[in-house]
């Protein structure tokens, strides 16, 4: 008993990350195990997301500025590790018309599936590293706006520079080299990232100026430096993201890193993370689990039907979109709240009694006041 | 002439200016000769961008609200036309108004009365969430509207609704074409701006919003229900956006679930290009973004043409930068300073409106 009040202090800090990597293989093994190809795909969709929201939440979650740029760090990752790792004899007549000073490296390119990730998501960061400085200098909606107008110059840039791009038409011969496994290690790896960097001495700055920039500022916080910081680190998970989801995809096109129709991964990426409860890690993987569930629920009833019952095709985003509303009149703050997985010791039935009582409005770690600003 | 007169005094003084700015900067684009017809042109459709931002500026300003779900108004306001275009342009155009009117009004009730007091960025969220559910209706037309309204177009999400000839035609005034749809728009968009203006400034409801939109807590202090005006705001926005999408439609005909998304962009855009503080500067930054857009669309040749939206945009983020108010806004926008400097008065401290 003593011995286990001994390592209590440091089982406390790793205990959220180990529990939610935990979630993580647990949904692995039960969907490799048991579940169908149907099902594969969905968890693969699963995880790919939640590393896009991990990326989201170390910038915005601790940040407190909204960004709807980081596709665009998707985009450029998907494009730059597809555009190394495609058969060289493939590339040379897709890519015709590719200027000589980026061909000439390029077109003979035939790089590793993990090489040709980490190029991309190099790539992507260097993109964050010029962004950064005046997208730091900008908060609240003006912050929203500058993001977007990020990504829509990288889309436009996708869609007419098609020498290197291909404009609209999609890929050719990207190698399919992203596996169930390899999509898991590395949303493992980047939820102790994105924990690790809340955690530490800049996380806790940038923390700092979300909750008030004058008074995070007057003790001495650089805030551009340590959101400048998370801007790259996430541009750096984002873009990882894009190149798994290039080589999981393999034809994909600029219109999957953009709005559109069907899954809106720029709206439905910050959904997950504000639903989930943007401060906090947890609240990024819960938000995303909750949505993709309800998503994919109600996809399968629209294709299989139930007993004799099937609505009609699409009822399943018009759903989502009630209950995504339901859940921020009920819980502004996300599901989490904002806060951490609590340790086990303490967990207690109060707050499920406060929200009988309907009175208690989540009391964690509150964007409120910052994000007004 | 105290001191909020005094501001928008200032500001349509500014409108003004900047108006004939852009209308002799667009003149000098295109060359003399086809200027004043691109100029026309740009005119009416930079107008209804003015109108678009004005809403959504209204929003902002009075309850921190940057509301996505604006564009799906457009969008319903073009559903509602196509559904009722047998019914002559007047029953068309009132029920356009009245649909469009009360869906803003019940947007705020469901949705956006519960999370009023959240933090902007749940609004926002929120805002995405109503917008996303109204598309996700259109698409799925959930309510057998296409076969209850006799769809003969087909089920596609492409619709369109017929441009009425008398409207579109153009006829020639001194060597410029010009067709009754672009003179109703320059019309009912002159209107609108006035109408509201007019209501902002001499109404008790106009007073109440204004003092909200400067300072929530503080109007609730001093006895302004803060349902009624947001309510009122909600409204108000309805019919702008029932005007817009009316004038819209007519000039672009094509009806579709994402139709709402494009305009809502450039509205968007340009608002906080103006300054979405002031609403004066917001309907400025729309009507100049939209008619810059109009007619580099309609002059620039091909090759240039593709990559106009990326400079475009570095622009904006440019301008967000370096003029964080936006060219016009209470607190000393550039064109504002630069007006102060001109009349070399003594620059007020900054943040004390």
């Amino acid at each position: 008993m003593t011995a286990l009040r001994r390592v209590e202090p440091a089982a406390r800090v790793v205990w959220p990350p180990l529990a939610l990597c935990a979630l993580l293989v647990v949904t692995w093994a039960l969907v490799d195990g048991f579940g169908d190809v149907v099902y594969k795909d969905t968890a693969v969709r699963l995880f790919l997301t939640l590393i896009i929201v991990l990326g989201l939440q170390i910038f915005s979650g601790n940040s407190g500025v909204l960004s709807f740029g980081h596709i665009a760090f998707m985009a450029i990752g998907a494009y730059m590790s597809a555009l190394l790792t495609i058969p060289p004899d493939i590339k040379k007549f897709t890519y015709l018309s590719m200027p000589s000073w980026l061909g000439s490296w390029i077109l003979p390119a035939k790089l590793s599936p993990l090489e040709a990730i980490l190029a991309g998501a190099g790539v992507a960061t260097l993109f964050a590293l010029i962004t950064a400085a005046p997208i730091v200098r900008l908060a609240g909606v003006e912050a929203g706006i500058g993001t977007l107008a990020l990504l829509i110059i990288v889309y436009v840039f996708d869609v007419q520079t098609s020498a290197i791009t291909r404009g609209t038409s999609t890929q050719i011969g990207v190698p399919q080299t992203t596996t169930f496994v390899s999509v898991l290690a590395w949303a493992l790896i980047f939820i102790g990232v994105a924990f690790v960097f809340k955690q530490s001495r800049r996380g806790l700055r940038l923390r700092a100026s979300r909750e008030n920039v004058r008074a995070a500022k007057s003790v001495g916080v650089r805030v551009s430096v340590e959101r400048a910081v998370a801007w790259v680190l996430s541009g750096f998970v984002v873009g990882v993201a894009g190149a798994l989801y290039g080589h999981y995809f393999v034809t994909f096109g600029p219109d999957d890193f953009f709005f559109n129709q069907g899954f809106n991964i720029v709206l439905l990426t910050i959904v997950m993370l504000v639903v989930g409860g943007m401060t906090s890690v947890t609240g990024a993987v819960v938000g995303c689990y909750f949505v993709t569930v309800i998503y994919e629920a109600f996809r399968r009833w629209e294709v299989n039907g139930l007993g004799d019952v099937r609505p009609p095709s699409g009822t399943g985003n018009f759903v989502l979109a009630v209950i995504l509303i339901l859940t921020l009149v009920l819980r502004p703050n996300g599901i989490t709240g904002g806060r951490e997985l609590p340790w086990p010791g303490d967990w207690s039935l109060e707050p499920l009694r406060r929200l009988a009582r309907k009175s208690g409005s989540g009391s964690g770690d509150s964007v409120a006041a910052e994000s007004a600003k | 002439m105290n001191e909020s007169t005094r501001r928008y005094a200032t500001v349509s003084g500014g409108f003004v200016a900047t108006v004939l700015l852009v209308v002799l900067v667009l003149s000098l684009i295109v060359g003399a000769g086809e200027g004043v017809q691109y100029t026309l042109d740009s005119l009416a459709y930079g107008s209804l961008f003015a109108v678009m931002a004005l809403g959504l500026a209204l929003l902002f300003n009075v309850m921190g609200l940057m509301n996505f779900a604006y564009g799906e108004l457009i969008m319903a306001g073009a559903y509602v036309m196509f559904f009722t275009r047998s019914w002559g342009w007047l029953g068309m155009i009132l029920m356009t108004v009245l649909v469009v009117t009360i869906l803003s009004l019940l947007m705020e009730l469901i949705a956006f009365r519960p999370v009023r007091n959240a933090s902007p960025v749940v609004l926002l969220v929120t805002s995405f969430a109503v917008s996303y559910g109204i598309q996700q209706l259109a698409w799925t037309d959930v309510f057998g509207l296409a076969h209850r309204f006799d769809s003969t177009i087909g089920t596609g999400p492409q619709k369109g609704v017929e441009p009425y000839p008398w409207l579109t035609n153009q006829f020639d005034v001194g060597g410029v074409l010009i067709s009754r749809l672009e003179i109703a728009t320059w019309i009912v968009t002159a209107v609108l701006l006035v109408g509201l203006t007019l209501l902002l400034k001499k109404t008790t409801l106009g007073i109440q919003l204004r003092a909200s939109s400067e300072d929530f807590r503080m109007a609730q202090l001093t006895g302004v229900r803060a349902n009624w005006v947001i309510s009122a705001a909600f409204g108000i926005t309805g019919v702008l956006a029932a005007g817009v999408s009316i004038l819209y439609i007519l000039r672009t005909g094509a009806v579709a679930p994402d139709i709402g998304q494009g305009p809502l962009f450039v509205a968007f855009v340009g608002g906080v290009i103006g300054g979405l503080g002031s609403l004066g500067g917001a309907a400025l930054g729309g009507f100049v973004l939209g008619a810059i857009i109009n007619a580099l669309s309609a002059t620039l040749p091909i090759t240039l043409k593709s990559h106009t939206q990326l400079f475009a945009f570095l622009v904006v983020i440019a301008i967000l930068v370096l003029i964080p108010n936006g060219l016009v806004s209470i607190r000393g926008g550039a064109v504002k300073r630069l007006w102060r400097r001109v009349r070399r008065s003594p620059a007020p401290a900054e943040g004390a409106a």
